[in-house]
């Protein structure tokens, strides 16, 4: 038919095409789901007026907030205040170009895949920064400081926390060599088909969606945005459109945190249904192609907005923690069990084909695979369960053991609220 | 940044050893409209960098002259102002009210009439509870456990309009009892509603207890040291967090609880987490009396004929009730005419917001919140 360039200017346009209307719907759906979800879950309907079931809500708020005056403070750094948004929300619009909704449909499957979105991410943190500064307000300075830092806190075991899965596709992918490409990381876990990372890793998935929450600034890492605190946060100063990017960014910002979840945890595009080999066969080259990339787009789509639900749903039922507490969670006990996750599987990774001179396949599998997926889960309730116990560490801010002894010499022990007396001489007397 | 929670030694060794900079103390104003200060408080806040050193609150802002307007009605006419004292247990403050007339007047409300003002206390008690409990949660950030609060809420409120005909300012006492008996079906609804708030309380439950994050916001927090909580005059919920067994109904008991005893909560921690859990705990414990007094209800009259152009003879009394807030109390004198010389109201939340300057210092700004729910303010006690 056409020649192979037409073909792949056909293929790129239809990716772009798709890429570019799926960023405007996600706010759309992202933000109808979070007050839907939220209301159901608090005995209340949520959005019902706006539309069938109130699904024109947040094309109604879009136009309210488009209508709305641009207020501007006098004395604003005006070229870092209008730039703000901008550099919030451009890095994560760049990031949908990597993102494989279907083997067909990325829209450049670059090979440093997961390095591309992760600096993208740490791109975020300028927009905040500009936010805060360029409002010209102490207390918002102060939010943006403290959402800059809790960003850059929480970056580092995300990071991380993927490298347990990077390591894994050396192991199971073609040849030894390993990749970080998102497309090649979901090719390591179609074959067998049960093969998701996260049952190997699910102590990296779970540090990887906490992170995710910090990042996102969702509940509970979400101080900047919460009403009730005193220092109202970096969007303090914004109103209207402006206000609209960081709200949108934000969401837009979800969909990546869940969209590299489900790519290297959950099997990306893979399930049933979505097998090249079995359409193709049976309907032929394009048909085949259309309807197994429909299959693909909609097994990504399925468990994306799965794990959105589950944002929404962690913001319906956990309280906000405190910004001393967030920090103390960040580096003192989710840096800790990254590195000892990566430790850990990294070592039974390498030596057990060595313990057993050869590499057995059970199953389709690797052995020393399964052993670092036993090993990951018992790390991983032993993190859930055990954790507070073994270290002393928690986010309370009671002192780890180690620690204590240090500080008895530096000053007087802290106050703990000792057991009241029985009522004194003084409350007897009352009576 | 030092490892522990606010503790203000730590944070004075930091700024003396950093000799050659300049930092100054910034005065921050919590204003009466925010989202956290429970009805119109405003904070005066003096900050060193996060931590708080010196607050001053400011009153004022909802004042409407109940206690003059008292003197300017009847004594039953001045019955529902005291609704709008503490808008949150309209029952009990009314309670406070008529109970100090009859006091004046020694005049014993039928039995029937006790138990009636014991069940609707009650009901109150978990009502306010309720709010101060899904209020608390909200200003830490959990949205959703105040929906469920509320929801109850609205079981106790429908049940109030159909006693009283309002849900929350119900004109309901009576100087020498109640207004009228219970309609006919309504102890049953009672009866349902409180099968269904045990399932809530279980939810509640669910959602709160155990909670780290929820622990971390609050336990260690806001410590109230006995004695402190004695000088300061605290009562209610602030006084048995800190392990002081003193409530009312048991070592002054009136009306129906010289009849009915009451287990109060008490935790010793003294921290924001054992108010808390002290007011959650009323709960259980208002919901068995509710139960006891619907099981024990006396028949007969529910009110003493009195005139409604009152007077009470010359003289002057105290009368006390145990609210959801603490010790509400009425120091009336009489001089013998059908209006009151004076009514003054002992607003349990005014006495109590005394502590706040003293619980703040030292902590950080996160903590403002979590302390300042703890202590549970209802503005208008504060400035009637």
């Amino acid at each position: 038919m056409l020649s192979d360039f037409w073909l792949e200017v056909i293929h790129f346009f239809i990716t772009l095409i798709f890429a570019l209307i799926f960023i405007p719907i996600i706010p759309l759906l992202g933000v109808y789901l979070d007050r839907k979800v939220l209301g159901l879950m608090q005995d209340r309907l949520g959005p019902t007026y706006t539309g069938p079931w109130g699904l024109l809500q947040t094309v109604v708020d879009m136009i309210k907030l488009l209508s709305k005056e641009d207020i501007r403070a006098s004395a604003t750094d005006n070229i870092i205040f209008s730039l703000a948004p901008v550099m919030f929300l451009a890095p994560i619009i760049t990031s949908f170009v990597v993102l494989p909704f279907s083997p067909y449909m990325t829209v450049n499957a670059l090979a440093t895949g997961i390095i591309y979105l992760v600096a993208l991410s740490s791109l975020d943190v300028i927009g905040v920064f500009m936010a805060g500064w360029g409002s010209n307000n102490k207390y918002a300075l102060m939010g943006g400081l403290r959402s800059a830092a809790q960003m850059i806190s929480y970056e580092l075991p995300l990071v991380l926390s993927l490298i347990g899965v990077i390591m894994l596709t050396s192991v199971l992918g073609k040849g030894g060599v390993g990749s970080i490409a998102l497309s090649d990381i979901i090719n390591v876990q179609l074959h067998p088909w049960w093969l998701w990372l996260i049952l190997i890793q699910p102590l990296g998935f779970l540090i990887y969606y906490t992170c995710g929450l910090a990042e996102t600034n969702r509940a509970p890492f979400d101080l900047p945005e919460a009403e009730s605190e005193l220092v109202a946060g970096y969007l303090t100063e914004y109103s209207g459109l402006r206000w609209a990017m960081f709200f949108l960014g934000e969401y837009t910002n979800m969909v990546i945190v869940s969209a590299i979840a489900t790519s290297l945890f959950l099997g990306g595009w893979s399930g049933p249904g979505a097998d090249q080999g079995f359409w193709v066969g049976h309907l032929g080259g394009l048909l085949g192609g259309i309807i197994f990339n429909l299959f693909a787009v909609f097994w990504f789509q399925a468990k994306l907005w799965t794990l959105i639900f589950v944002f929404v749903w962690i913001r319906a039922t956990l309280p906000r923690l405190r910004a001393d507490q967030l920090m103390r969670y960040a580096w003192l006990i989710l840096m800790p069990i990254t590195l000892v996750n990566i430790l850990i599987t990294g070592f039974v990774l390498l030596i057990v084909p060595d313990l057993m001179g050869e590499t057995m396949i059970v199953a389709q599998v690797p052995v020393n695979v399964w052993i670092a997926g036993a090993v990951n889960w018992v790390m991983f309730f032993t993190y859930i369960l055990l954790f507070d116990r073994i270290t002393g560490v928690s986010v309370k801010g009671k002192m780890p053991r180690w620690a204590k002894r240090q500080a008895t010499t530096r000053k007087q022990a802290q106050p703990t609220p000792q057991p009241a007396p029985q009522p004194t001489a003084l409350a007897q007397a009352q009576k | 940044m030092a490892i522990d929670q606010g503790n203000q030694q730590d944070t004075h060794l930091y700024i003396e050893g950093a000799e050659g900079l300049r930092s100054e103390e910034m005065v921050l104003n919590m204003g009466p409209q925010h989202p956290s200060t429970h009805g119109v408080l405003r904070l005066v806040l003096t900050l060193d960098g996060e931590t708080v050193v010196h607050c001053t609150p400011v009153i004022g802002y909802l004042h409407r002259g109940i206690e003059k307007i008292l003197e300017n009605r009847p004594y039953m006419g001045g019955i529902r102002y005291m609704d709008n004292s503490d808008y949150l247990s309209p029952m009990l403050n009314e309670t406070a009210y008529v109970g100090a007339v009859e006091q004046l007047m020694g005049l014993e409300p039928p039995r029937r009439a006790q138990y009636i003002r014991l069940m609707t206390n009650e009901m109150q008690r978990i009502a306010s509870h309720m709010v101060a409990i899904g209020t608390y949660l909200l200003d830490l950030g959990a949205m959703t456990p105040i929906l469920y609060c509320f929801r109850d809420r609205e079981g106790i409120l429908d049940l109030f309009e159909a006693l009283g005909g309002s849900r929350f300012n119900v004109n309901y006492m009576r100087i020498g009892g109640v207004l009228h008996d219970f309609p006919p079906g309504w102890l049953h609804r009672l009866e349902q509603w409180c099968r269904t708030f045990d399932q809530s309380l279980k939810e509640l439950e669910d959602l709160v207890t155990g909670n780290e994050i929820f622990e971390a916001r609050t336990q260690g927090v806001g410590y109230i040291d006995p004695q402190q909580a004695i000088a300061y005059g605290l009562t209610g919920p602030n006084l048995r967090g800190s392990g002081i067994n003193f409530d009312l109904r048991v070592d002054r008991p009136y009306m129906a609880y010289r009849e009915v005893s009451v287990n109060p909560a008490v935790r010793q921690e003294g921290d924001a987490f054992a108010r808390f859990r002290v007011r959650l705990d009323e709960c259980y414990e208002s919901l068995r009396l509710i139960r006891v007094a619907m099981d024990t209800l006396p028949g007969g009259p529910i009110s003493t004929r009195t005139p409604i152009a009152l007077r009470p003879p010359r003289g002057e009394t105290y009368f006390a009730v145990e609210s959801s807030k603490g010790e509400q109390g009425i120091y009336l004198i009489s001089d013998g005419s059908e209006y009151p010389y004076r009514a003054k109201i002992r607003g349990p939340s005014f006495v109590n917001l005394q502590i706040l300057p003293e619980l703040l210092r030292g902590h950080k700004m996160g903590d403002v919140v979590a302390i300042l729910g703890s202590i549970d303010l209802v503005l208008g006690e504060v400035d009637r």
